[in-house]
């Protein structure tokens, strides 16, 4: 029977870290769980360098080779993946039908954990050059930029992180900080801070991205930003920008499934949505700490709601 | 389809996740790593005009070119079907 005529118990949405270990509990006690992922199996873990703080690993380990585990160890317990983007959910009788863009599933209950993708800055330039000077993937991108001078945009751990990657590639690396401070922890910091080829700017404001033709290729050569209330620019090959997330949740549309006012799912104590058999957990709902670890701890414990909530709908 | 370009980096794991795709399909393909051909990076250019990875280059029989650009699921599904 094919993924899309069965009737399963539990599709889970998003094939991130906390769908991959929702599915090890679901599928090793015999829930027949089917994840659809649209972008990439692991999520943003996947294209994360390096993961230092997920436990269990000394010395930090590369997020695709975790996504990599997490996902054999999902398949070795009966888990289906299938490669789908999800575009409405909607109760039919007993069941949920979500609408995929290559095919249609049913399913008893649903676990949202889609997770959330980077923000925008909202600047000029941007969308232009967006993919050919402006990027969110150092480790798919990084690449294009060996001995060339960056920009990168942002104060936390993910910014920190892919700004160290960068310097693998990069001649050299200006970071933009909006605020006063990073938000990064101490151990990212004192690594910035000693590489010589980062420049950190504060109170700095990103205004506009500028492209011109460089070799016969348009591509971004200019940062206008407004550093300490006064216009400055950063002369750049390529801007990398990491500040912040935005929940992914355009699919939820017409389902019923209430969000709270930045977009993220709502849930109860045991991670149940408003719409009872939805489940969310993960960076996509409401509170959540948008840590991998924690993601991982949120879809295990939506898989025990998950159970108790099919045995007592039976 | 006559054949399929598959541009890459190292540590790119959308990469993987069109390779993991067209496997599944049975759809046979070339790589072109970018870490280790840095040269080919202005023919990444010239053909998707954009500066990123994965891109995937479809040569049809007649001769026609689709190019997809990222790991852009829909479109990978029609271009190779």
């Amino acid at each position: 029977m094919s993924a899309n005529e069965k009737v399963w118990d539990v599709v889970m949405i998003g094939g991130g870290p906390t769908s991959l270990a929702a599915a090890i509990y679901t599928s090793r006690e015999d829930i027949s769980t089917l994840i659809v992922e649209k972008g990439i199996i692991g999520g943003l873990a996947a294209v994360t360098d390096k993961v230092d703080n997920y436990p269990g690993f000394p010395d930090g380990i590369e997020g695709l080779h975790l996504a990599e585990n997490l996902q054999k160890q999902a398949e070795r317990f009966g888990t289906t993946i299938e490669l789908d983007e999800i575009t409405t959910i909607k109760k039919v009788d007993k069941y949920f039908e979500l609408q995929g863009a290559m095919g249609s599933y049913k399913s008893k209950t649903i676990l949202i954990g889609t997770g959330s993708q980077w923000k925008k800055l909202g600047v000029p330039g941007e969308e232009e050059f967006y993919g050919r000077g402006v990027h969110n993937c150092a480790t798919c991108d990084g690449a294009f930029y060996r001995d060339k001078k960056l920009v990168t945009v942002g104060s936390g751990n993910s910014c920190a992180q892919e700004t160290l990657f960068l310097t693998k590639f990069a001649s050299h690396i200006d970071v933009l900080i909006r605020g006063d401070h990073w938000k990064a922890s101490d151990v990212l910091i004192k690594e910035i801070e000693s590489n010589p080829k980062i420049t950190v700017h504060f109170n700095t404001k990103t205004d506009e991205i500028i492209g011109g033709e460089v070799d016969g290729i348009q591509k971004v050569t200019k940062i206008k930003a407004t550093k300490d209330g006064e216009p400055f620019e950063f002369d750049t090959d390529g801007i990398f920008v990491f500040i912040g997330l935005v929940p992914i949740t355009g699919y939820l549309e017409g389902s019923g499934v209430e969000c709270d006012e930045a977009g993220f799912v709502k849930t109860d104590l045991k991670l149940l949505t408003n719409v009872p058999g939805i489940f969310c957990a993960g960076d996509v709902r409401s509170g959540a700490t948008a840590q991998i670890a924690s993601a991982v701890g949120e879809g295990a414990s939506a898989a025990l709601s998950i159970r108790e909530y099919l045995e007592s709908n039976k | 389809m006559k054949k399929v370009t598959i541009y890459t980096t190292n540590t790119c794991a959308y990469c993987a996740m069109v390779k993991k795709y067209l496997d599944g399909k049975g759809v046979k393909y070339n790589v072109v790593n970018l870490d280790e051909q840095p040269e080919k990076q202005a023919e990444v250019y010239a053909k998707s005009g954009a500066l990123t990875v994965p891109i995937t280059l479809v040569e049809k029989e007649d001769s026609t070119e689709e190019v997809v650009v990222g790991f852009n699921l829909p479109r990978l599904a029609s271009v190779v079907a």
